[in-house]
């Protein structure tokens, strides 16, 4: 557990940075909270006991163990850490789009724990990020699974729990219809159709296929009786090796689709190369194929509104993440931003409006959907005895317009507290010389 | 039989007389250095000391009075001057020419290689001493801020090549190398408009070729157990170039321009076992408990500047200063108080002064004088396997010497003579 910041840079000013608390140690007692459960529905004037990282007891009236740090939420309201299914905040890369097919290009490897949008998003509740490779290309690279422990050290963000997952990348972004040619320009790069796209994805997983192939032989010879003296290992392929995951089960894709025939098309490739898909970005079209997407079990994760934006994304309408969640789609409202990050709760209220949801379904799309779209249900994504203890706490309901994120807690920890945060900024402001010459105000 | 030959009698006395006119070849007369204080580096300091400096080495040092003074030595009077063994930067991108920026674009062709500049293919291979392009100016100021000995690495490319050591006894390069090649040095770049153009993609391609290099030494061990009977290995010259690495151990260092940098090298070290040392690392401060228990050899950069990705960096200009002067100048000093070995270096900084700048405001910043003088003497030549001829005033070993008067260190000092290979140097 964290018991101090290694990297405190209130001295300096201006950084809210200095806010990051996590000095209680993973444990602490939340009381008289409006707690809004997602699974167990709504508890009025309740408390959590987190002890070591984990809720221990929700109920009302919860005595604190002797010293434990108290925290006094009357009047608000406490709902699991947000979760945003598809970002790509904190990462020294986004793209390796030189090529169409990159899978050996992890964003896990390139983390970077200093990126100020974590900060941003911890100050929307939001409390574990889906942070993914681009769009640039049909198979781009493997993603990563974050906590938003701003100030600690990123191998420490990462969830390890969660399921290995592979972008994928269909439509105008990979066949670059929106680039500018220019005269001497890079060349185009194959392919420049969806049908190309397909065919490209589909090729590189039968060549996956005679990579494990080669790997089943050598290994068969290599453990005989009498192997070979000339025999020798075939060619580690990384790009292949990850590949070569994907069909055995230990990743899934995560695929970016706009329209729906592509996204079908998607769905039949998958079944025949047998590999899973957890879940479709973007999926403007996706209310057009519902059926097809409850029959599979895939979800999607998607923008509330703001369609419109592209030619792929003329036919999206803002009832789309309301009727897929209505008829059987395990839907999540995703930021895809280091700024709507801050007010994924804001994008989740308008499906009450648009699509119809409830207080209850709304929130669940920012919670435990996409908790279970990243295989992470089971620790996160509800406030549940035995859950991790990350938690955020709004000044009023937040499907509410007026509400807003005042303290976020990840395991027990507190990693945003608005008034401190605020408290903190003042002071440094007055300490800094800009804060002096009036500067910073 | 012996037969007697006046005429090479004749050539060899015209040698000594051309060398004893002409300073500055490469054997150098005998000193005499007297009447100095001497910071040995090896040893307790010596008040009043002695250095008999004779064909390039030091011949003899130690307490004025103890020492005999040759009949044939020129007497140099150190009195008020204090000597120290030549400072060593352990990486520096010398005495390379950078390609000269293009004209501006005019045929479409142009345009197009203005657009994406091709970078030149990595080769690992490559021995940065092919490319030497000695400057006499670069080196003067060098040695006027107490450096005769510097790593020299290639600068461009992710896998950049070889780097050679040097004194900087000349202006050519041949005479000045001390170890060649010394180490492969690699940096998490990308190659602009083609393959690998992310970080994540530099990443996987660094690994690839570890990889490649792994299959390539296995597969031809196999082959050479059947030479008969087995068809012969493709051959893949990046893959062998990088042979003596994985296999045979030979240094390869990686440039650390943050620290995440350094835990991405760390893992990438882990997984080929490499014989890794880390560069740069202004940002190793920040990674000093695994630092510490990795023991790996460390060459900090003396450059202040905060990265790229630093927080300071972000959040404006008045922000990154003050990172700048305050925060990054104290990387040493925290580093020596965590108890985290380094050698300093003066790489990314622009010239001597820049350098002695940048000693002075590490030790502004709680650095022991003690602790930047052997982080610049002993701990680089221990690093680079040369310990044995540099880094320290002693019998035996290469004559660099460094006369200040004052403390090395200090703002006011000033460096009155160097001897690099035992001849006092001109600048």
């Amino acid at each position: 557990m964290p018991k101090k910041l290694r990297f405190l840079i209130l001295a300096l000013g201006t950084l809210a940075a200095a806010s990051v608390s996590a000095e209680a140690g993973g444990s602490l007692l939340i009381k008289n909270g409006t707690l809004l459960t997602v699974t167990r529905g709504v508890l009025v004037k309740a408390d959590i006991l987190v002890v070591d990282g984990l809720i221990r007891k929700i109920g009302p009236s919860l005595d604190a163990p002797p010293g434990l740090p108290v925290v006094d939420v009357s009047g608000k309201y406490v709902i699991p850490g947000i979760i945003d299914s598809h970002t790509h905040i904190a990462l020294d890369g986004t793209n390796e789009g030189s090529e169409a097919i990159t899978p050996e290009a992890d964003v896990g490897r390139v983390v970077n724990a200093d990126d100020v949008s974590i900060l941003t998003a911890l100050s929307g509740g939001v409390t574990m990020v889906h942070t993914m490779h681009g769009s640039a290309n049909p198979i781009g690279g493997p993603n990563v699974v974050l906590k938003m422990k701003w100030g600690r050290p990123s191998e420490e963000l990462v969830v390890p729990q969660a399921w290995k997952t592979l972008k994928f990348a269909l439509g105008e972004n990979v066949k670059q219809s929106n680039r500018t040619i220019q005269i001497g320009g890079p060349p185009p790069r194959y392919p420049q159709t969806r049908m190309g796209t397909n065919a490209v994805i589909r090729r590189e997983f039968l060549r996956a296929k005679d990579y494990l192939a080669e790997w089943e032989r050598y290994e068969k010879l290599r453990t005989s009786n009498n192997p070979p003296p000339t025999l020798v290992p075939p060619r580690k392929d990384l790009r292949l090796e990850v590949l070569a995951d994907v069909l055995r089960g230990r990743m899934v894709a995560r695929c970016h689709a706009y329209v729906a025939p592509e996204t079908l098309e998607f769905l039949l490739l998958s079944k025949e190369l047998g590999f899973k898909v957890a879940c479709f970005e973007h999926a403007w079209e996706a209310y057009k194929i519902v059926d097809a997407l409850a029959e599979a079990n895939i979800g999607i994760s998607v923008f509330a509104d703001s369609w419109a934006y592209k030619m792929e994304a003329a036919e999206g309408i803002a009832y789309n993440a309301g009727y897929c969640a209505k008829n059987g789609v395990l839907v999540s409202i995703n930021s895809d931003s280091g700024e709507r990050i801050r007010r994924l709760f804001n994008e989740a209220a308008k499906t009450m409006k648009y699509g119809g949801l409830g207080e209850d379904e709304a929130l669940a799309l920012i919670t435990i959907n996409p908790a279970i779209q990243l295989g992470v249900d089971k620790i996160v994504g509800s406030l549940e005895i035995g859950k991790q203890a990350d938690i955020a706490v709004f000044t009023g309901h937040p499907m509410s317009a007026y509400a807003r994120c005042d303290m976020t807690i990840i395991e027990g920890d507190v990693y945003f507290d608005r008034d401190r945060l605020v408290r903190e900024r003042e002071e440094a402001v007055q300490i800094s010389p800009a804060g002096k010459r009036g500067g910073l105000r | 039989m012996r037969r007697f030959r006046p005429h090479l009698v004749l050539a060899l006395a015209g040698i000594v007389i051309a060398s004893a006119a002409a300073e500055g070849a490469d054997v150098g007369p005998t000193y005499a250095l007297i009447n100095l204080k001497v910071v040995p580096v090896s040893g307790p300091i010596l008040e009043k000391g002695t250095i008999i400096v004779r064909d390039g080495l030091v011949e003899a040092v130690g307490p004025a009075g103890k020492i005999t003074i040759p009949e044939d030595a020129e007497i140099v009077d150190g009195e008020g001057l204090t000597a120290y063994p030549g400072l060593i930067s352990a990486h520096t991108n010398l005495f390379l020419e950078e390609a000269a920026s293009p004209a501006r674009p005019q045929s479409p062709a142009e345009f197009a290689a203005a657009v994406a500049p091709p970078s030149p293919p990595d080769q690992p291979g490559h021995e940065v001493f092919d490319q030497l392009k000695p400057k006499k100016a670069s080196i003067d100021g060098f040695l006027k801020a107490g450096i005769t000995t510097v790593l020299v690495a290639p600068g461009r490319g992710i896998f950049q090549g070889q780097s050679v050591l040097l004194n900087l006894n000349g202006e050519e390069a041949g005479p000045m190398v001390v170890r060649n090649p010394v180490a492969l040095h690699l940096n998490f770049t990308t190659a602009r408009g083609s393959y690998p153009s992310s970080l994540m993609g530099t990443i996987a391609y660094i690994r690839q070729k570890f990889y490649d290099a792994v299959h390539g030494a296995t597969v031809r061990a196999v082959y050479a157990k059947n030479l008969k009977g087995m068809k012969r290995p493709a051959y893949d010259p990046f893959a062998m170039a990088l042979v003596p690495f994985v296999r045979d151990k030979r240094p390869v260092v990686f440039q650390c321009n943050n620290r995440e940098e350094i835990k991405r090298a760390l893992t990438i070290i882990e997984e080929f076992k490499l014989n890794g040392w880390l560069s740069h690392a202004n940002e190793a401060w920040r990674e000093a408990d695994l630092l510490k228990k990795t023991k790996l050899p460390l060459l900090v950069t003396l450059d202040a500047r905060p990265p790229r990705s630093s927080l300071y960096v972000n959040q404006g200009e008045e922000l990154r200063k003050k990172a700048e002067a305050e925060i990054y100048p104290a990387n040493a000093a925290n580093l020596a108080k965590s108890g985290v070995p380094f050698a300093l270096t003066s790489l990314g900084l622009a010239d001597g002064p820049a350098f002695l700048k940048a000693v002075q405001a590490a030790i502004k910043a709680g650095l022991s004088r003690e602790d930047a003088l052997r982080a610049l003497t002993i701990r680089p030549a221990e690093y680079l396997g040369v310990a044995a001829e540099l880094g320290t005033l002693e019998a035996g070993k290469i004559a660099n010497i460094v006369l200040a008067k004052g403390d090395l260190f200090d703002e006011k000092t000033e460096i009155v003579q160097v001897f690099v290979d035992g001849v006092p140097a001109k600048f």
